[in-house]
C-alpha cells in the first residue's frame, strides 16, 4: 500500500511543485495521474521512487517511510519497481537486449534467464528484429518500448510510468496498457502519469487530477462520496 | 554478491580498462615509480642486514701484544686466552706476518711503505668467538675482560662497527617508512583524482545503475577492482624495475672501495618483500577508489 500524508515539494528557490497531497493507493490498483503540464505529475512519481525527497509530509510504501531509506534501502525499493520516465536512461554502448537484461542482472538473476526474459519482453513489444540494436539507433517510440520492457523485467510490485504512451501509436499504446494491466493481475500496483484525460478514462481506472501542485480530483473519493451522498 | 553480478562486474571492469587504457596506464606508472622508491629502500635495508649478519658470523677480536713480551710469554698468554669459554680459537700474528698482510692489503699502493722498518706493526692475537657467544653485549664484556690482561696493549673488535651499522639500518628503516608515508599520501591523492575522472566519465552509467536498483556494492565493485588491478600492475612494474636496477648495479658498476667491497654480493629483495610491495600497490589502488566513490555516491544518490 502506498500512503502520502500532506506531501509538498518545493524546488529552490521557491517553486512549489506539489502542495499538501494526501492519498492512499492500494495494492494491485491502477491509478492514472492526470493534469496539465506543470501540475506536478512527474514530481509525484519521482517522490514515489525516491528520486526526490518531499519538502514536507511523509510517503510510505508497505509501511516503510521513504525518507528514512538509506542507499541500500533505495536500491531495494527500485528493484521492486518498474520505472518508465520520459528520460529513458539507457546505457548507449549496450544493445536494447543488454539494457533490458541488465535490470535482471543487477538484482542477481542468472544471466541466461535474464537474457531469455529480456528477449521475450522485447518480442512482446514488437522489437524482435531490433533487440541487437543500440538504443540511440532506435526511434523515440522504439526506445519507449525498450524502456517498457525494462520496467517489466523484474515483475515489479509497483510500476511508475510517466507518459508511457506518448511516443506510441494507438495500437501500441493499447498493447502497452494491456501489458501493464496484465501485471496488475499479479498484484502489481500501476501508477501512470498522463496529460491525456481521454486516454486515462478509456481504461476505467482510478483517476487522480492534479492542478498547479494541488490534488483537485480523485475519482475513487468521488465515487465513494457519490455512493454515500 | 551472486555469480551473475560477479560476471557483470568483470565485464564492466574489462570494458572500462579497454575504454580508458591510457588513464589506467598513467596511474599504474605513477604507482610503479613510487613503489620503486619504496622498494629501493627495502633493497638497501635487506642488503645492509645481510651484511650485518655476515659480519656477525665472522666476529673476531684483535688483541695487540706488548712489544716487550718474549716468545714464552706470548705462548703462555695465548694458551690462557684459548682456555676462555667464549673462545673458539686463537691465531697469533707476528710483527712480520702483520707487515706482510698489510702489504697485501695495500696491493699496488704497497710502495708507500718503502723505508719503514718491518717491525713497525705490533704483533697480535686474532681471537675467534664461539657462535653461542657472538652476541653484542657478551663480546663487549669479554673484550673488557681481555683489556685487563697483562701483556695486551689494546683490544679491538668489530662489534662497534656492527653497532654503528645497526643504527644506520634502523635510521634507514625509519627513513623508508616516513618516505613511504609521504609518497603514499601523494599517490593516494593522484589515484583518487584519477578515479574521480573515471567516475565522471561513467557518471551516466552509474546513474542508470542506480535507477534500475543496482546495489551500491555492485556499482562500486568495478572501480575498486580497477584500482586494485592498477595498483598490482604498478607494483609488479616497480619490482621488475628494481630487478633491472640491481642487475645494472651488479653488471655496470665497477668494484667500489668501501662498505660493500663489490656490488656483486648485492641480493634482490626476498619473496616476502615482493609480496609486501604487491599488496601495498593493490591496497593503495583500491583505497583510492573507495574514498572517491564514497563521496560521489553520496552526492548522486537521490
Amino acid at each position: 500500500m502506498i500512503q502520502l500524508s500532506n506531501v509538498s515539494k518545493i524546488y529552490p528557490p521557491n517553486a512549489a511543485a506539489l502542495k499538501g497531497i494526501s492519498l492512499q493507493i492500494e495494492k494491485g490498483e491502477c491509478v492514472f495521474v492526470t493534469g496539465p503540464s506543470g501540475a506536478g505529475k512527474t514530481t509525484l512519481l519521482k517522490l514515489l521512487c525516491r528520486e526526490e525527497e518531499p519538502s514536507e509530509g511523509e510517503i510510505s510504501i508497505n509501511g516503510k517511510n521513504l525518507i528514512r531509506l538509506n542507499s541500500r534501502g533505495i536500491a531495494r525499493l527500485r528493484q521492486q519497481m518498474g520505472l518508465l520516465f520520459q528520460e529513458f536512461k539507457f546505457l548507449p554502448h549496450m544493445t536494447a537486449l543488454d539494457n533490458v537484461a541488465l535490470a535482471g542482472l543487477v538484482v542477481g538473476a542468472p544471466r541466461g534467464a535474464s537474457y531469455n526474459k529480456a528477449y521475450h519482453l522485447l518480442r512482446e513489444m514488437g522489437l524482435e528484429k531490433k533487440y541487437n540494436v543500440k538504443p540511440l539507433a532506435l526511434s523515440g517510440g522504439e526506445q519507449q518500448r525498450v524502456a517498457i520492457a525494462r520496467a517489466l523485467m523484474n515483475d515489479p510490485i509497483i510500476v511508475l510510468a510517466d507518459e508511457p504512451t506518448e511516443n506510441l501509436d494507438a495500437e501500441l499504446a493499447d498493447e502497452t496498457m494491456r501489458l501493464f494491466l496484465e501485471s496488475r493481475e499479479r498484484g502489481t500496483t500501476i501508477i501512470v502519469a498522463s496529460h491525456d484525460l481521454d486516454f486515462s478514462q478509456r481504461y476505467r481506472t482510478r483517476v487522480i487530477s492534479l492542478h498547479e501542485g494541488y490534488l483537485v480530483d480523485d475519482s475513487k473519493l468521488a465515487s465513494k462520496e457519490g455512493r454515500t451522498g | 554478491m551472486k555469480i551473475s553480478q560477479l560476471g557483470l562486474v568483470g565485464r564492466r571492469v574489462c570494458s572500462s580498462l579497454r575504454a580508458r587504457l591510457w588513464t589506467h596506464a598513467l596511474v599504474a606508472g605513477t604507482m610503479a615509480i613510487v613503489l620503486f622508491v619504496f622498494g629501493a629502500f627495502l633493497l638497501a635495508q635487506e642488503n645492509l642486514q645481510n651484511l650485518l649478519k655476515k659480519w656477525g658470523d665472522q666476529i673476531q677480536i684483535n688483541a695487540y701484544l706488548d712489544k716487550d713480551l718474549d716468545a714464552a710469554e706470548v705462548s703462555l698468554l695465548r694458551h690462557k686466552i684459548q682456555n676462555f669459554s667464549e673462545v673458539e680459537r686463537v691465531r697469533h700474528i707476528s710483527r712480520q706476518q702483520a707487515w706482510k698482510d698489510f702489504q697485501v692489503a695495500l696491493g699496488a699502493q704497497s710502495n708507500v711503505l718503502e723505508g719503514l722498518p718491518e717491525d713497525v706493526l705490533p704483533a697480535s692475537f686474532e681471537i675467534f668467538i664461539k657462535p653461542a657467544y657472538r652476541d653484542g653485549p657478551i663480546v663487549e664484556a669479554f673484550a673488557n675482560r681481555l683489556r685487563k690482561e697483562k701483556g695486551l696493549t689494546s683490544v679491538e673488535y668489530p662489534q662497534e662497527w656492527v653497532n654503528r651499522l645497526s643504527l644506520m639500518v634502523l635510521a634507514l628503516q625509519w627513513a623508508m617508512w616516513v618516505l613511504a608515508g609521504i609518497l603514499f599520501v601523494a599517490v593516494f591523492f593522484i589515484v583518487r583524482s584519477t578515479v574521480r575522472l573515471a567516475i565522471l566519465a561513467q557518471k551516466d552509467e552509474i546513474e542508470v545503475m542506480q535507477w534500475i536498483g543496482a546495489p551500491e556494492e555492485l556499482i562500486q565493485a568495478p572501480f575498486v577492482v580497477e584500482g586494485m588491478i592498477q595498483g598490482f600492475i604498478g607494483a609488479g612494474l616497480s619490482v621488475l624495475g628494481l630487478w633491472f636496477f640491481l642487475r645494472f648495479l651488479r653488471d655496470q658498476t665497477p668494484t667500489l672501495i668501501g662498505l660493500f667491497g663489490s656490488l656483486d654480493h648485492l641480493q634482490f629483495i626476498d619473496w616476502g618483500s615482493i609480496a609486501l610491495i604487491l599488496a601495498m600497490g593493490s591496497l593503495l589502488g583500491a583505497s583510492g577508489s573507495v574514498f572517491s566513490l564514497r563521496r560521489f555516491m553520496r552526492t548522486w544518490r537521490g
